[in-house]
């Protein structure tokens, strides 16, 4: 059936090359996935076929994001209906495998009881092919044109779902290695922070380093979710960290801040966005504070004594106005004192909006190390369903004489 | 859901009244909005916000969008009468001193 052999071997390279470039590859574990699921169902509802699936082909394997009918994790490839699809890449209808002579020696027909097969092609966006819808039935049948079409565009939009969002997982996955990889835990502090966006990227940030005795954390939410802010929080992100080494040697937030700004001017301009952002300097010695936040707002600190402060500024977000001042502030955090700095998508879950600080420092209190509060914003953003990205960072000073 | 009613006054003053949440969905359909209205040639307008009940930072980014585009077309954005709850957002950010509220519609290009 395939006589050009170094033509198909060169296809065949470039195929495996876009499966593991998608990150399309057999799964460790594999797990059911709506977005696919949603797809094959409606096939087996609109063609009345016991089953549908959409299948990758990976290495000598073929697998299933989605299947409808059957169970099978893994099936060798040359015993796939698919695998003749993916080479021939053009939509393959079998009216009667078992009558066939290419497919009726397939394990599925001959011992499976499968007669009808119809599979649609799916294609990255260099246009190879990296997987097939299929339709298959126990009893022969056809398509007709009008049937065709509905299964190419159910493709389509799986092929759709399959392509995009595996780019989109992996910016996801890039966006998180740019967050810090562990805890900071240093001379009685301990800070550590989660993220954790709405969509698969988004346009939160938080960063924290200890250089010098000095703990520089900043805490960012780009106006908007998604990619577009992502790729706005990139850019905060690497403003920040420049600005750095002259946080931690002394340098006044409110300049530091003011160069940050000047270095997203054109593009938060451009992109018509504004960023909110928290940054703070602590001396881990002596406990000093110093702080700068632009239009965030969002700031508390639980004392030992039980008693709850917000870190205030009149400042505004950057990229509101053109010519716009930042100006550092201080506090003072004392051995047992808590801090906990978020975003607006936790604000958003509160549910006292106008004295909500309160609500934040029991939360605080009510949890004796960061991983205990930042776990419990986690389950308050998977209970409440956010809509928006969920940030936030927690500052914990050893009490006197614990160990 | 929310639905926006647009209207222009006779002095050609836009205004947009947002009702229920603008959330990010919302957000996008208000900065089209928003930018229609500057487009057709009304650049100052007004978002009667005392029937929005919850209010998100893609919102204000939708606001602070329309303000931009105005005040560039030479004219102005300016919010009224947001309720308790509304005021919040804009007061964390410091935004209520660049979209300072007004206390009405009527008065907000000519208090």
């Amino acid at each position: 059936m395939l006589t050009d052999t170094s033509r198909t071997a060169a296809t065949e390279t470039r195929r495996q090359r876009a499966i593991d470039a998608l990150g399309l590859g057999v799964p460790v574990e594999q797990r059911r996935d709506e977005r696919f699921d949603r797809i094959t169902r409606l096939a087996t509802t609109v063609f009345g076929t016991p089953m549908a699936s959409i299948t990758i082909l990976d290495g000598t394997c073929a697998w299933f994001p989605s299947k409808q009918g059957f169970d099978a994790p893994l099936v060798p490839r040359e015993e796939t209906f698919c695998d003749r699809a993916q080479a021939a890449d053009e939509v393959t209808i079998v009216p009667d495998a078992s009558v066939d002579p290419d497919f009726a020696e397939l394990p599925v027909v001959r011992d499976g009881g499968v007669r009808f097969y119809a599979g649609v092609p799916m294609h990255d966006q260099l246009g190879n092919v990296v997987g097939t819808f299929c339709l298959f039935d126990v009893m022969p049948r056809t398509l007709d044109s009008d049937q065709r079409q509905t299964l190419e565009d159910l493709a389509a939009w799986a092929e759709q779902e399959l392509v995009a969002s595996s780019e989109m997982m992996r910016a996801g996955q890039v966006q998180k290695a740019m967050l810090p990889a562990s805890a900071l835990e240093a001379d009685g502090w301990h800070v550590e922070g989660v993220c954790l966006p709405a969509l698969t990227v988004g346009g939160d940030l938080f960063d924290f380093a200890l250089t010098d005795d000095v703990i520089h954390i900043g805490l960012g939410d780009v106006m908007g979710k998604g990619t577009g802010a992502a790729l706005i929080g990139a850019g905060v992100r690497a403003a920040v960290r420049s600005t750095h080494p002259a946080v931690v040697s002394g340098a006044d937030l409110g300049s530091t801040t003011y160069r940050v700004a000047r270095t997203l001017q054109g593009d938060l301009d451009r992109g018509g966005a504004f960023v909110t952002l928290f940054q703070c300097a602590i001396d881990v010695a002596d406990g000093t504070v110093r702080y700068v936040d632009a239009g965030a707002g969002l700031c508390v600190v639980a004392r030992t004594d039980g008693t709850v402060e917000r870190l205030v500024s009149s400042d505004r977000p950057i990229g509101i106005l053109e010519e716009d001042t930042w100006t550092e502030h201080r506090t003072h955090l004392a051995p047992g004192d808590r801090m906990l700095i978020f975003s607006d998508g936790l604000f958003d879950l509160l549910e006292d909006q106008r004295e909500w600080w309160r609500e934040v420092g029991s939360l605080v209190a009510r949890h004796a190390d960061p991983a205990g509060v930042l776990e419990a914003v986690r389950d308050l953003a998977t209970a409440l369903v956010s809509l928006d990205d969920v940030t936030a960072v927690a500052v914990y000073r050893r009490p006197e004489g614990a160990a | 859901m929310i639905e926006f009613d647009v209207r222009t006054t006779s002095d050609n003053i836009g205004v947009v009244v947002p009702r229920g949440r603008l959330n990010m969905v919302a957000a996008r359909e208000l900065r089209e909005r928003l930018t229609g209205l500057v487009e057709a040639g009304t650049t100052r307008i007004v978002v009667d916000l005392a029937e929005t009940t919850f209010l998100d930072s893609s919102a204000l980014g939708a606001l602070v969008a329309g303000l931009k585009t105005a005040r560039q077309a030479g004219g102005d954005l300016r919010i009224a009468r947001p309720t308790e709850s509304v005021l919040t957002v804009f007061k964390l950010t410091n935004l209520d001193k660049v979209l300072r509220p007004r206390d009405d519609v009527e008065s907000a290009f000519h208090g």
